[in-house]
């Protein structure tokens, strides 16, 4: 009987080390993991389009129309105007930091001249923030959002009518900053798309040139000249189909500038 | 000589190629030192921009809001002489602070107008014709615009110093980091009891009731 009880007990103990060592791995991740998921804050992923409705406030036509105005916005002023409309704030802090942090990391405007503003609507809270980057403060400054926002946008969300208050707010952020900059007529997506395109050409060229010296190696032994050719041919291919990515269906996509926010803006609740 | 198996020249050329390889990393680490001093310089025009942005609204707002009727004259002459002391403090725009001392009697100042800006504002929240004014309600998002960016600015600024910071503290770069001039620099911090809001006395026709430290 004391055998036994010992011999179950020295089996227990010589498993348990190990064993114990896995639990507390496992309850220390599960623990930190706990912690991430109480975070109070989420920052939304980058956007796909200049216009977002993650609430469905504006039906699917409205909302491809006022994608397509700001995407030839940028196309023609090269500033980055996107609006994203939210249901709720997922966040403990202040909408204008919050907003700015977001704007921030979406990196809307671009680079050198930090030409990007976004509009926030938080529907469920019913506020919102129109959001500006450094470039724009001079053309867009507090007292201008304020007056978007305040008399323009919100008399219209106070009726419910979102796809109204959007289109003006749409309207005269675009009318406010319109000639401050210059666009290159192409946003920032088609751009980075063709040079993707322009890369893929480097490449293809680099394959060639290393496959025109592994060919002259060759031809010394075997008088071998055929074997390049459908390579060649299996690359240009390859090159040819990268431009065509970006434009496909009609929907302009957005790609962040890389714009910074220095806190302008201003907003209103409803 | 002869016995080591290698000559007096070649111990010199060894010795000179090690001074020589030396001097690049003193000079890639001075040359260092200085981009970041720069950046910290750069960031501190940015704060006192906005700063000096905050004051240039004060003269507007304190007009707009004296013409409404029977507005609490002690929170208005609080906001002015706090505008007044922030102007007497005068820090070079173009060269980050160096001081600790002298950091802090600006950000004193600042916090001060900070307060009476806040009191003001809660104040106004009693007079409906202040809030029905467009101009009043156009001043105050401003206002609200111009906090924002401050502390934008601020942690901009406090990251700059961070980066110069750890620079100047590393080692090697700490030997002689001193001899060149660099010196750690002082940081925004949080202002005492910053946690505590506002305490609002509605005094009237009385002196402003001193005030405990509040937001920044």
């Amino acid at each position: 009987m004391d055998t036994l009880n010992r011999q179950k007990v020295g089996r227990a103990g010589s498993a348990s080390l190990p064993a114990r060592r896995i639990l507390f791995a496992l309850a220390a991740v599960f623990l930190l993991g706990a912690n991430l998921l109480r975070a109070a804050e989420n920052i939304p992923p980058k956007p796909a389009g200049y216009f977002n409705d993650y609430a469905g406030v504006v039906s699917k036509e409205a909302a491809l129309r006022f994608n397509e105005q700001l995407a030839q916005f940028e196309r023609e002023t090269s500033n980055q105007v996107l609006v994203a409309v939210f249901r709720k704030m997922e966040s403990d802090s202040s909408i204008d930091d919050f907003t700015r942090r977001v704007a921030q990391a979406w990196g809307v405007g671009q680079k050198d001249r930090k030409n990007g503003a976004v509009l926030f609507v938080f529907v469920d809270d019913r506020k919102m923030f129109i959001q500006v980057g450094y470039g724009l403060e001079g053309v867009l400054p507090d007292a201008t959002a304020f007056d978007i926002t305040e008399r323009n946008i919100k008399p219209n969300f106070k009726q419910n009518d979102y796809e109204g208050g959007l289109a003006t707010g749409i309207d005269l952020i675009c009318k406010a900053i319109r000639g401050e900059y210059t666009g290159s007529g192409k946003t920032q997506l088609e751009e980075k798309g063709r040079s993707g395109s322009g890369s893929g050409l480097l490449i293809f060229i680099i394959c060639v040139v290393i496959l025109l010296f592994a060919l002259r190696k060759r031809r010394r032994g075997y008088g071998y000249t055929g074997m390049g050719g459908p390579f060649i041919g299996g690359w240009s291919s390859g090159g040819g189909t990268w431009s065509s990515g970006s434009s496909g269906g009609g929907f302009s996509g957005f790609s962040g500038g890389g714009g910074s926010f220095g806190g302008g803006g201003a907003g209103s609740s409803w | 000589m002869k016995k080591f198996g290698i000559g007096c020249g070649a111990v010199v050329i060894i010795l000179l190629v090690i001074v020589v390889i030396a001097g690049f990393a003193v000079a890639g680490s001075y040359n260092r030192l200085v981009k970041l001093d720069q950046n910290v310089n750069e960031k501190w025009a940015q704060v006192q921009n906005v700063y000096q942005r905050r004051a240039d609204l004060i003269p507007n707002l304190v007009s707009t809001v004296s013409g409404a009727a029977n507005f609490e004259k002690s929170t208005l002459i609080a906001v002015t002489q706090a505008r007044a002391s922030v102007g007497q403090v005068k820090l070079d725009p173009n060269k980050a602070p160096t001081d600790a001392a002298q950091l802090e009697q600006f950000q004193q100042a600042q916090g001060q107008l900070s307060n009476a800006l806040s009191r003001l504002l809660l104040v106004s929240e009693r007079y409906p014709e202040l809030r029905a004014n467009q101009n009043f309600l156009s001043l105050q998002a401003q206002l609200e615009g111009t906090e924002n960016r401050i502390s934008v600015e601020r942690g901009n600024f406090n990251e700059a110093v961070k980066d110069y910071n750890t620079a100047v503290r590393s080692f090697p770069t700490a030997l002689f980091a001193g001899m060149f001039g660099f010196s750690p620099r002082p940081f925004f911090n949080a202002q005492p009891g910053a946690d505590k809001a506002p305490e609002v006395k509605f005094d009237f026709n009385q002196a402003p009731a001193a005030s405990p430290a509040g937001t920044p």
